[in-house]
């Protein structure tokens, strides 16, 4: 018996070896262990067998039967693993097809350029302030050191309601209301839409600023300095330097116009720059006390300094568009490109 | 303002190139906008004298001639008439890069070759003003006495080099050669070198020829001398090339020289024929109502007595400090001049000047403001160059009229608050000789600094002006080299988004997710949007602007959908067939015309689809509402730019309007050019701002299986889903869970103007297992209520 059952085993192994499909492999499985199969066969010759041989023949037949069932199992793995690789090898798409529902659209550049100042400015502690866009005269330029029949007033062009009444041609109309309502220390931007008569390539009459105002004790020039390199380099890269040149705003004493490294050629001079490595883009300075007093703040015991400058060139330099008329244009051909 | 590099060197010694005090001007707050090198196209071009001229064997109208250079001699053939043997003429030769644009090199005419070419003042870019002759139509004929072979640019006197400089509007002592000589004295530590104001008098007093009568407060000095036995004559060449290099037409000595003397100490004068001045009397007083003056620009105008006028007895002569009048000005025929140095109050002068629309030199330093001393300074200036060309006797004593004379100021604060301005330590040395170097007086003892500000200098008030004016000569580069943390001596401040923008961020960025694109517009529109928009409510009441561009950008926008639809309409017409775009921006809704109060901004975004339909349009207008906590539902617009059947509005329980979209009204498309099946949508923000935060109750989800229904009605068209909907949740009682359309299915079989709706129920118990019986009792009682209420049958 004990011998039968070896060259069961050798037969059966024998045998798997040329196994080569599944439907065989079941087959085989059914052949040897099955009801009827060849092993169950043996098996049932036990009964016959003295009952002393019976644990050791048991043994071996099911020594034999796990032999057997794992060479099964392995056989079986292995066709398996050949059948999935079948069918992965012939489903497969084409991952070029368009997607089903809407490609993502995108923000206009401008929009863009925004939320990366304001938030910069956000992590620096300043709030966000909005205005009205039809202002008062007041605010547009009697607050601010600007007072009627004055030439500073020649320095834009301004559109006219009635005569108390205007489109702002600045965000810096929202310092003096800022300062009526908000006591120091603060510190504030204002996004927003601005007008002034004059149109051509490189003028729109709409067109958008960003006005920053700190208000605080000991606030001096050189804070204004390292804060707008940090706004700065936020905006244009790490390597980014401001250097400042003297001018005039009547709401600001001392008054700098700020140039930053020109962001198309890093300093090194290009056409966009002339040259110079750098681009004009801020007006700045300390808040002129005279506008302090005027909005009911204390000038002995406050300082403070403020920032402008046009969103619209920001967003202009930043992504290489060169008519400020095409970024109101709404060309989808361009907003496209914004993705 | 443009002044000349030769000129300024009157005044202050300046070794450096003009490229190099143009920079240092820039840095000291005087931009040097532009730079004009005079002889920028005279290179290459020589004095020379055309020596012998023959007839071109080939061609008629040519002559060959041969021309000496001086040193060498050259042959140009020219087609020129006016040319004969012994003629100085300028020579362009090889390289020669003219005004007009031609380049010179040697060419052969007709087989013959010419060296050149021989040039009119107009190629050279000087016309008779600058010199006689200089305008004639054919080759300009220099005075015998140039010397040959110079270059044509030293021989005319034309190699000054011209700062267009940008004076601010608080620096008007600086419109002047003088002013900005005065800053380049400080900025390099230079002596400013005074200009001669000597001259002899001779004869009478000026107060015997003439009287003055100051009868306005808006003429706050005036001056007066008289000359006699004026000989009226062109002015010598360096006064012509010096007005000519800032762009001033010369005209006569005398009046060349009152507009020396405006560009070189920047005070206006006035030069009368004395003989024209009836009663030998000057009145300044208001204009009479309606009173009208003739003047040099050929035009009439009639004033008002807000205007400022020099009269004589009988008439007005002159628009005060902004133009002269015809009847008295300098005519060849002068024989007496007087001559007028005034100051005027810069408002009046301002707005005449607005008002007629007239801007002259004069008037441009007047409106800016030209300080008291001024006017002392620039008439003996004048009367010394008068003297000093020999122009006519100037009268003794001159004329002098005022009511007071302001007083210098003295500013007192201390060293430190400048340094806490600057936030930089400057020597207290530095400060002294900064300010010295302006003219400004000053001492330090201790920390106090007093400053005695000079009369001209208005703009110098406080400690910040001080330490505007210490910076910038010391040099803004001192910050370069600063890095000073941020804020460090302030206090900390919570930053943080306003709630409008955060709530716009949100919504845009689900548009954007939808497949929207933002679009930027003006928020100016031409006065007939709504025409254009069949809209018949208030907002037809738009703000007006008083002194628009166009009229296309007259008026403030009252509604969005005009930016939208043109925005639309433009991609449209140049081939974007397919176009989803969005705009945030704001409207303006007057609370009475004409505006006495601001009006009421409202912020809103508008949507615009040329590529969606109906559905998917709602889909993303509603994802832009579904970011606030707003519960609402929707009903139809009214919205007269709408399709009325295709379209609606967002509300909320009272009927609040939040949000109207739909297709647009088929006139609407006609009028933008758009196709009718166009989608357009505007959400107002303002009004979603106080649902801006969501916030979340969240129920247990329920242990026991969900249980699904199909349920498929057939029902009359016009009965909503919403409506349907609304009737299952209710019939169905605490055990509803959901319920979904998905599908709608019209056909012949069913009948006309019916529709089968399917629907997906789902009940769940939070109790319990649902059974069968329950179930179908349920939905038993849904069929029967959509009987009830709708008329609907099983399908």
């Amino acid at each position: 018996m004990q011998e039968k059952l070896q060259q069961l085993s050798i037969q059966a192994k024998t045998e798997l070896n040329q196994i080569a499909d599944a439907v065989a492999l079941n087959n085989f499985k059914v052949k040897y262990l099955g009801k009827q199969g060849l092993l169950t066969e043996i098996l049932r010759g036990m009964r016959d067998l003295p009952a002393e041989q019976r644990p050791v023949v048991g043994a071996l037949v099911n020594q034999v039967r796990q032999e057997i069932e794992e060479q099964i199992a392995s056989k079986q793995e292995q066709f398996d693993k050949i059948q999935l690789e079948k069918e992965l090898a012939k489903n497969y798409i084409d991952i070029t097809e368009p997607a089903k529902g809407h490609e993502k659209g995108a923000l206009h550049p401008l929009s863009q350029v925004f939320e990366l100042l304001i938030d910069s400015c956000v992590n620096m502690g300043f709030k966000v302030v909005e205005g009205p866009e039809v202002e008062l005269d007041y605010y547009n330029f009697e607050a601010l050191n600007i007072p009627k029949n004055h030439p500073s007033r020649d320095m834009q062009d301004t559109f006219f309601i009635t005569d108390n009444i205007l489109l702002r041609s600045q965000t810096s109309s929202v310092q003096a209301r800022t300062m009526q309502v908000m006591k120091p220390p603060f510190k504030i931007i204002s996004p927003g839409r601005v007008y002034r008569n004059d149109s051509d390539a490189t003028h729109s009459p709409v067109f958008h600023q960003m006005e920053g105002l700190v208000v605080d004790e000991n606030i001096s020039m050189a804070d204004l300095k390292a804060m707008l390199v940090e706004l700065m380099r936020k905006t244009f890269g790490e390597q980014t330097q401001i250097r400042f040149r003297p001018s005039f705003f009547p709401f600001t004493e001392p008054s700098v116009e700020v140039d930053v490294t020109c962001p198309t050629c890093r300093g090194s001079g290009c056409r966009l720059c002339k040259g110079t490595g750098y681009m004009e883009l801020l007006g700045a300075g300390i808040v002129n006390p005279k506008v302090l007093e005027e909005c009911g703040i204390d000038s002995k015991k406050y300082r403070g300094f403020a920032f402008g400058f046009g969103a619209d060139r920001v967003a202009m330099v930043k992504n290489s568009i060169s008519d400020i008329r095409s970024m109101f244009r709404n060309d989808i051909r361009f907003l496209k490109q914004m993705k | 303002m443009k002044v000349t590099y030769n000129w300024l060197k009157d005044f202050v010694d300046i070794q450096d190139s003009p490229e190099e005090l143009a920079q240092k001007l820039t840095n000291a707050g005087f931009e040097v906008e532009e730079m004009i090198y005079q002889n920028a196209h005279l290179h290459h071009v020589k004095v020379g004298k055309i020596v012998k001229i023959q007839k071109h064997p080939d061609a008629d109208k040519l002559q060959i001639c041969q021309v000496s250079l001086g040193d060498e001699n050259v042959q140009i053939i020219t087609a020129a008439t006016n040319i004969f043997e012994g003629a100085v003429v300028p020579v362009s030769l090889p390289g020669a890069d003219l005004a007009n644009g031609v380049k010179i090199q040697k060419s052969k005419l007709r087989g013959v070759e010419s060296d050149g070419m021989f040039c009119s003042g107009e190629e050279l870019g000087i016309d008779d003003s600058f010199m006689q002759g200089a305008s004639v139509n054919g080759i300009l004929i220099l005075p015998d006495d140039f010397v040959l072979g110079q270059n044509i640019d030293k021989a005319l006197g034309l190699d000054d080099v011209v700062f267009d400089v940008n004076i601010t509007p608080n620096r008007p002592d600086c419109m002047s050669v003088v002013g900005i000589a005065k800053e380049i004295c400080a900025i390099y530590g230079k002596q400013f070198k005074q200009p001669s104001y000597k001259y002899i008098t001779i004869g009478d007093r000026a107060s015997d020829h003439l009287t003055v009568e100051r009868k306005s407060n808006a003429c706050l000095r005036y001056m007066a001398a008289v000359i006699k036995n004026v000989k009226i004559a062109p002015s010598p060449n360096w006064l012509k090339r010096r007005l000519f290099a800032v762009g001033i037409k010369s005209i006569n000595n005398v009046v060349d020289l009152t507009n020396y003397v405006l560009i070189e100490m920047g005070q206006p004068l006035h030069a009368f024929d004395k003989k024209m001045i009836a009663g030998d009397t000057i009145i300044i007083r208001g204009a009479h109502e309606g009173e009208k003056i003739s003047v040099l620009n050929h035009n009439t105008y009639s004033l008002s007595p807000s205007d400022l006028v020099i009269a004589d007895k009988q008439k007005a002569m002159v628009i005060a400090g902004v133009i002269g009048g015809t009847q008295s000005c300098i005519t060849d025929a002068t024989t007496t001049v007087a001559l007028e140095a005034a100051v005027f109050d810069l408002k009046s002068i301002r707005l005449t000047s607005r008002k007629i629309g007239v801007r002259t030199d004069s008037s441009a330093r007047y409106e800016k403001g030209v300080y008291f001393g001024s006017a002392e300074q620039g008439l003996k200036r004048m009367l010394s160059l008068v003297c000093e060309l020999g122009i006519g006797d100037i009268m003794g004593g001159v004329i002098d009229s005022f009511d007071y004379n302001p007083l210098e100021k003295t500013i007192e604060c201390s060293c430190k608050e400048i340094y806490d301005i600057l936030g930089v330590e400057i020597a207290k040395d530095d400060i002294l000789r900064i300010l010295t170097g302006l003219g400004i007086n000053c001492k330090i003892n201790g920390d106090t600094l007093t400053a005695v500000i000079p009369a001209y200098r208005e703009d110098l008030q406080n400690a910040y002006d001080l330490a505007e004016e210490i910076i910038r000569i010391y040099g803004y580069d001192v910050y370069d080299n600063i890095t000073k943390p941020l804020f460090d001596k302030s206090a900390v401040t919570q930053g943080g988004l306003d709630d409008k923008t955060q709530l716009e961020r949100k919504i845009k960025n689900a548009l954007v997710f939808n497949g929207f694109y933002e679009a930027l517009n003006y928020s100016l529109c031409p006065p007939d949007i709504c025409e254009r928009l069949n809209i018949q409510d208030n907002r037809r009441f738009m703000v007006k602007i008083a002194n628009p561009i166009g009229e296309e950008i007259s008026c403030l926008r009252t509604t969005m959908a005009h930016s939208m639809l043109s925005s639309l309409a433009y991609n449209f017409t140049v081939g974007n067939k397919h176009v989803n775009l969005f705009e945030a921006g704001r409207t303006y809704s007057p609370k009475s015309l004409p505006l006495s109060e601001l009006p009421t901004e409202t912020n809103w975004i508008s949507m615009g689809s040329t590529q969606m339909d109906f559905a998917e349009f709602k889909a993303c207008v509603l994802a832009g509402v579904d970011e606030t906590a707003l519960k609402y539902h929707l009903v139809r617009s009214n919205q007269g730019f709408l399709h009325p059947g295709i379209s609606a509005d967002v509300v909320d329980g009272n009927g609040e309007i939040y949000a109207s979209f739909g297709r647009i009204h088929p006139l609407v498309a006609k009028n933008y050019d758009l196709p009718k099946t166009t989608l357009y949508a505007e959400i107002n923000l303002d009004k979603l701002i106080p649902y801006k935060d969501k916030t979340f109750v969240v129920k247990p989800i329920s242990k026991f299986p969900i249980v699904e229904r199909d349920l498929a009605i057939v029902v009359k068209d016009e009965i909503s889903n919403a409506d349907l909907m609304a009737a299952i949740k209710s019939a169905c009682g605490k055990i509803f869970y959901e319920v979904k359309l998905f599908d709608i299915y019209r056909s012949a079989d069913l009948g006309e103007g019916l529709k089968s709706m399917a629907y997906n129920i789902k009940l769940s118990d939070e109790c319990k297992t649902l059974t069968d019986e329950e179930v179908t009792e349920v939905i038993g009682k849904v069929l029967k209520a959509l009987k009830f209420r709708y008329g609907a049958s099983l399908r």
